[in-house]
């Protein structure tokens, strides 16, 4: 059966991209391309076209700030759902990263049954 | 009257009284006709109202009968409502209990995906700590594990000396190394009080191996400034090698939950194994072994 939704998840740590990554797999129907970060997420964007994004704020090279503000302007992925994923828990992050357009927040230490459930939010797939 | 012959006697009334009897009996006639055309018309009333009064009677028994048979047909309606009232109960019954039934292998699912988390968790960082021999990335792979999947802030690795004497302070992350003091086993000589308290648990749990773990919440561990939030110790062979001490949560990390003891105990046997393999590793100058001697261990 092939996939309904497809996602993308940019995080650094090949740890966090693991764990997302198995959170995810327990998703219906969705299908999962990695990438090391926001560049490489720039780059999987260009090449196909995905219903949610779920990316780690602080990386190399691009951060997931900058990935958010590109998505934005992009004009095939502007409407995708974002959900920022960091350690940072302040008030201050959550407003900067919904600011720049992020559909949703969650911080570390990560839950699999917490991503599952906002991801299925965001694609409006029943829980 | 009879005469004595046997003859009927003749009676002679003089004229003028046989007028009068005449009138007599014509007026009892008439009386008697009239009192019995009285009492036919009496009778036929009386006739008529009896007749009327069958009427009544039927009209009743009629509309008793009618009522007699709507009564069964309540008592009838009634027993239906009751028996669809029982039903309706069990019912009622059949759907709490399949609610509850639902509730509870929901809540059951819950549970088990939540377990399913936790030990792709552990087994994600547990392949991660051994996926690689470079030293750099050991402790790298164990700093992403306290901070991003136990939300530790700031903690450091402590490893003993070849005498056992001091456990030195071999990486850290939220926390300078340099600012980190190494632990005298066996004595506590440092001047402040936080490096002391934490030497002290450090020490402790160094020389027990039980390690100590605060129950206490977020706000709470922070305001105990001379006490970690957790010091795990490191085994190799069951021999402890060293700590790993937690000296603070990240902000949204209100206490530890139940996977993160998890994590330290198994922080607490692969960290070790991890690091020391890295150690010889390094000091091999990143040479694997020769074939030859794979071959020797397995003889």
């Amino acid at each position: 059966m092939s996939a309904e939704y497809s996602c993308l998840v940019v995080e650094d740590s090949p740890m966090m991209r693991q764990l997302l990554v198995f959170a995810l797999s327990r998703v219906k129907n969705l299908r999962v391309t990695e990438a090391d970060d926001g560049v490489d997420g720039l780059r999987k964007l260009a090449g196909g076209r995905f219903d949610i994004i779920l990316t780690d704020i602080n990386m190399p090279i691009m951060d997931g700030l900058k990935l958010v503000k590109r998505v934005r302007t992009d004009p095939v992925h502007k409407d995708t759902p974002v959900i920022v994923i960091t350690t940072e828990g302040s008030v201050e992050d959550r407003k900067r990263a919904l600011e720049l357009g992020a559909n949703a927040y969650i911080t570390k230490p990560i839950q699999a049954p917490q991503v599952i459930a906002k991801v299925k939010e965001l694609l409006k797939i029943a829980p | 009257m009879a005469d004595k012959r046997g003859g009927k006697k003749k009676i002679s009334v003089p004229p003028d009284m046989s007028a009068g009897l005449k009138m007599q009996r014509d007026t009892f006639v008439h009386t008697f006709f009239k009192k019995g055309a009285e009492f036919t018309e009496e009778l036929l009333r009386e006739n008529e109202r009896l007749r009327k009064h069958a009427i009544e009677l039927e009209s009743d028994n009629a509309r008793l009968r009618t009522q007699l048979a709507s009564d069964e047909a309540i008592r009838e309606l009634l027993r239906t409502v009751d028996q669809l009232e029982k039903e309706k109960q069990q019912l009622l019954s059949h759907v709490h209990e399949a609610e509850a039934n639902s509730t509870r292998y929901s809540s059951r699912h819950q549970e088990m995906e939540e377990e399913l988390s936790n030990l792709a968790n552990l087994y994600i960082a547990s392949y991660q700590l051994h996926s690689t021999l470079r030293l750099g990335t050991v402790v790298k792979h164990l700093r992403e594990l306290l901070a991003q999947l136990v939300g530790a802030r700031s903690h450091a690795y402590y490893v003993a000396n070849p005498e056992r004497t001091e456990l030195v302070p071999i990486a850290s992350d939220g926390v300078s190394l340099s600012q980190l003091s190494r632990v005298v086993v066996g004595a506590h000589s440092e001047p402040v009080a936080r490096a002391a308290g934490i030497a002290r648990i450090a020490e402790r749990v160094f020389l027990t191996g039980v390690p100590h773990i605060t129950e206490r919440g977020r706000d709470e561990a922070s305001t105990a400034r001379d006490e970690p939030a957790a010091c795990v110790p490191m085994r190799m062979d069951d021999v402890v090698i060293g700590v790993i001490v937690v000296f603070s949560l990240l902000e949204q990390k209100q206490h530890f939950v139940q996977v993160d003891y998890e994590f330290f105990k198994m922080l607490g046997a692969h960290a070790a194994t991890a690091l020391v393999g890295a150690l010889l590793f390094a000091n091999a100058e990143g040479k694997l072994p020769s074939l030859e001697a794979l071959h020797n261990l397995g003889t």
